[in-house]
């Protein structure tokens, strides 16, 4: 579409059948955007219809057809949009599968949509779900278990035989271990040093262990940590890289109680470890600095959300729920605030904060930017999506054209971007020359001082201030604020309405021959400009 | 690789997001036509008085139309005090026909007087929550310092601004103007007032009788 899209990484991976009524439907079984290669069955974050918070889906389908490329996503509900039907706690992270039929299951989206790739791991005990690593568990932006029928709204840990027509076994965890691979030289560098730090307090948690696990080689491990560190060869996230050094990554199956607890080495006082510790922190610090550049393409929250940072002060927390199995540990209350019955336009699941408490607030955040010179036909969702593709952000719109004073000439918006810099960002690329339909646009960050609306009467509603009125007469006064009526031309009041009536045809034509004139500006410059 | 059977079973899901793809398609236009239905059955009212609540715009239609919704519109660019406006559902068109004539074909005063209400049939633009137009292209493209188009754009910017200013200038005129007829009112209004008081009170105390007499006008029937 826009000719910024080109820049845009992509390329088809490997073909399936072709299909549809024309047999001119191609489907795919995997591509890559953006130079991020997504596969069938990869669960994904979309940004949809204007809504502030990216959506989790999987990709059950990938085809192009008359140039469109689609995706058909299976969703997955956050706690919060199925508040409602949910019983009982939920465990930290935990997402619900789509299952049963109806509205809010899946839909077809635009490939484009695809914001990133998101790690969900699915916990099943179910005999058909290969159980997850605890590394897996350890990098996995979210988990789930449980499926939410969108028919019947109930929620089931029972895995369902099918999903969407597909056998529900690719939909759970892959056959081979997720791994998510950063290409990045300095992570991998830093893998190593945290790597090094991390499997010396090891000794001691495994010499604690008395079964099974054979002491003899982490110890031998530690010894060659120096020169070759296993942690290097393995591309394992960051997040992976500091609670779970390689060794342990070998015993996966064995025992996830070898996770070392950074705490445990400063109860077994060690001269060398404690030192080996301290660092370990540092680098985790380095870390949670270095995190966000990673995820760029998140919304902030979300980023945030998966900041090491957060996950690594509670870190202890965090070993224990890899341990034990899921729903017993680490529960976090249901907000027990109730949403008005469920619809099944999945849209209408969240409760959007009304518009003029949400632009001060923005405001106040820098968040807020104020679009001028759009076409007046524009949308929220068409600005949307103009921003989206032109800038590569997200945001939420609203147009604020006053019907009786604006120029339609000239269509404006309110956008609420998700940071400051993503404000700033776009205040200043479109300012330096976004041509919307031959519309340069401009803009400019804030809210518009507007006057707070009046409380008294309007001007031209008029009092009598006779001081002989009788108090019953004052009484009927005022209770003529509240009522109407049309004037009948035997009155006071008609004679003067009717000059408000030839005030206000002049005025309308005024505004109309004005505009009109602006529109013809704009014409006439146009033409000007093509020759 | 699928076998037949499956071949076949994929086929005919495919055929169905096909067909979903379709009625996402249908279902934006539907939206679409539905939000088209809205604005026929919408009126838009303004010089309104900021007094007045949608209870008020119900009571004061309900000869006419039956109030579904009220819309106010919020100010959010004008930076002069302006009356206020509202967007105001009815039953159906009929109706939304009904109040846009009673309102234009006579002086229509809701909340105070003597200053008229305006009525309209709404505009698609004059909904922010409009839905998605369906077959609205959007077409964008980046203009660079040193493109030929650049300083053509700069200037369209700059005419769009002026505009803009000539725009809120006779905003500014029009608000005037009508303070001032608000003003020039009171006082007719005020001056009748007292002749009517002086008439009242040359009625009441007899004075109006001698007056007759002394200028020999017989007064009344008797």
């Amino acid at each position: 579409m826009g000719e910024s899209n080109e820049n845009i990484q992509f390329s088809w991976g490997n073909k399936r059948a072709k299909g549809g009524a024309k047999m001119d439907t191609q489907f795919y079984g995997s591509f890559t955007f953006d130079n991020v290669k997504y596969s069938l069955y990869d669960c994904v974050y979309l940004f949809k219809n204007g809504e502030p918070e990216p959506y989790i889906g999987k990709i059950v389908k990938i085809w192009q057809q008359n140039e469109a490329k689609k995706v058909k996503i299976l969703w997955f509900f956050t706690p919060d949009e199925i508040r409602n039907y949910l019983e009982g706690p939920v465990v930290e992270n935990e997402i619900f599968l789509a299952s049963g039929d109806g509205t809010g299951l899946a839909d077809i989206n635009p490939l484009e949509s695809i914001a990133g790739k998101c790690t969900v791991v699915c916990i099943s005990k179910d005999e058909r779900n290969r159980q997850p690593t605890p590394k897996e568990q350890t990098v996995a932006d979210y988990i789930f278990y449980r499926f939410f029928d969108v028919g019947n709204c109930t929620l089931s840990e029972q895995v369902p035989e099918k999903i969407v027509g597909l056998e529900v076994n690719v939909l759970l965890n892959p056959e081979a271990e997720q791994v998510i691979c950063y290409p990045d030289q300095d992570v991998q560098g830093m893998n190593q040093k945290v790597g090094a730090g991390l499997v010396a307090p090891l000794p001691q948690s495994a010499a604690k262990m008395e079964d099974e696990i054979p002491v003899a080689p982490f110890l031998q491990s530690t010894a060659k940590m120096e020169d070759e560190i296993p942690v290097a060869a393995v591309p394992l996230s960051q997040s992976v890289a500091i609670f779970l050094p390689p060794s342990v990554k070998e015993e996966d199956k064995a025992q996830v109680a070898t996770v070392p607890l950074p705490l445990a080495v400063e109860e077994d006082v060690l001269k060398p470890t404690q030192k080996v510790f301290k660092r370990t922190q540092s680098t985790q610090k380095v870390f949670s600095d270095k995190m966000p550049s990673k995820k760029l393409k998140l919304s902030q929250d979300l980023t945030t959300k998966n900041m090491p940072s957060k996950k690594l002060k509670p870190s202890q927390d965090l070993t224990t729920q890899n341990m034990a199995s899921v729903p017993d540990v680490k529960v976090r209350p249901v907000p027990s605030a109730e949403l008005p019955t469920r619809q099944a336009d999945r849209s209408k699941w969240f409760k959007p904060m009304p518009w003029d408490e949400k632009l001060p607030l923005a405001d106040k955040e820098g968040k807020l930017v104020y679009i001028q010179n759009l076409d007046i036909r524009f949308g929220a969702s068409e600005i949307v999506e103009l921003i989206r593709e032109a800038l590569q952000l997200s945001c939420t719109a609203k147009p604020i054209n006053h019907p009786t004073y604006d120029d339609p000439n000239n269509g404006k918006a309110y956008v609420v971007f998700k940071s400051r810099s993503a404000a700033d960002e776009a205040v200043m690329k479109i300012n330096s020359g976004l041509v919307v339909g031959g519309r340069p646009l401009y803009c400019s960050k804030g809210l518009l001082k507007v006057p707070k609306p009046a409380s008294g009467a309007l001007v031209g509603h008029l009092t009598i201030s006779n001081q002989k009125m009788n108090p019953r007469q004052r009484e009927e006064q005022k209770k003529a604020v509240s009522t109407s009526h049309c004037s009948q031309p035997n009155t006071i009041e008609y004679d003067l309405a009717l000059d408000w009536m030839l005030v206000r045809e002049k005025q309308a034509m005024k505004f109309s021959i004005l505009h009109k004139r602006h529109a013809g500006e704009r014409k006439s410059f146009a033409a000007k400009m093509a020759k | 690789m699928a076998t037949s059977d499956e071949q076949a079973q994929n086929d005919q899901q495919d055929m169905k997001d096909e067909q979903q793809a379709h009625k996402d398609e249908e279902q934006a236009e539907k939206e679409y036509a539905d939000f088209e239905a809205r604005v026929k059955r919408t009126i838009y009212i303004d010089h309104l008085s900021p007094l007045v609540t949608s209870q008020v715009i119900k009571a004061s239609l309900a000869q006419c139309a039956n109030v579904v919704s009220t819309d106010f519109i919020q100010n959010y660019t004008i930076q002069y005090e302006i009356p206020a406006a509202a967007l105001v559902e009815v039953d159906n068109e009929s109706q939304a026909r009904a109040a846009v004539d009673l309102m234009n074909n006579f002086p229509f005063m809701i909340g105070g007087m003597p200053r008229p209400v305006r009525a309209v049939f709404a505009k698609p633009e004059m909904f922010s929550d409009r839905p998605r137009k369906p077959g609205l292209k959007i077409e964008f493209s980046w203009v660079k310092q040193g493109d030929p188009g650049y300083d053509g754009m700069n200037k369209l910017k700059g005419l769009m601004r002026r505009q803009e200013a000539e725009n809120m200038a006779l905003i500014k005129n029009q608000l005037e103007e009508e303070k001032e007829l608000a003003v020039q009112q009171q006082e007719t209004l005020e001056a009748n007032s007292n002749k009517y008081g002086m008439l009242e009170n040359l009625m009441n105390n007899g004075d109006i009788t001698k007056l007759a007499q002394h200028y020999k006008v017989k007064l009344g029937d008797d």
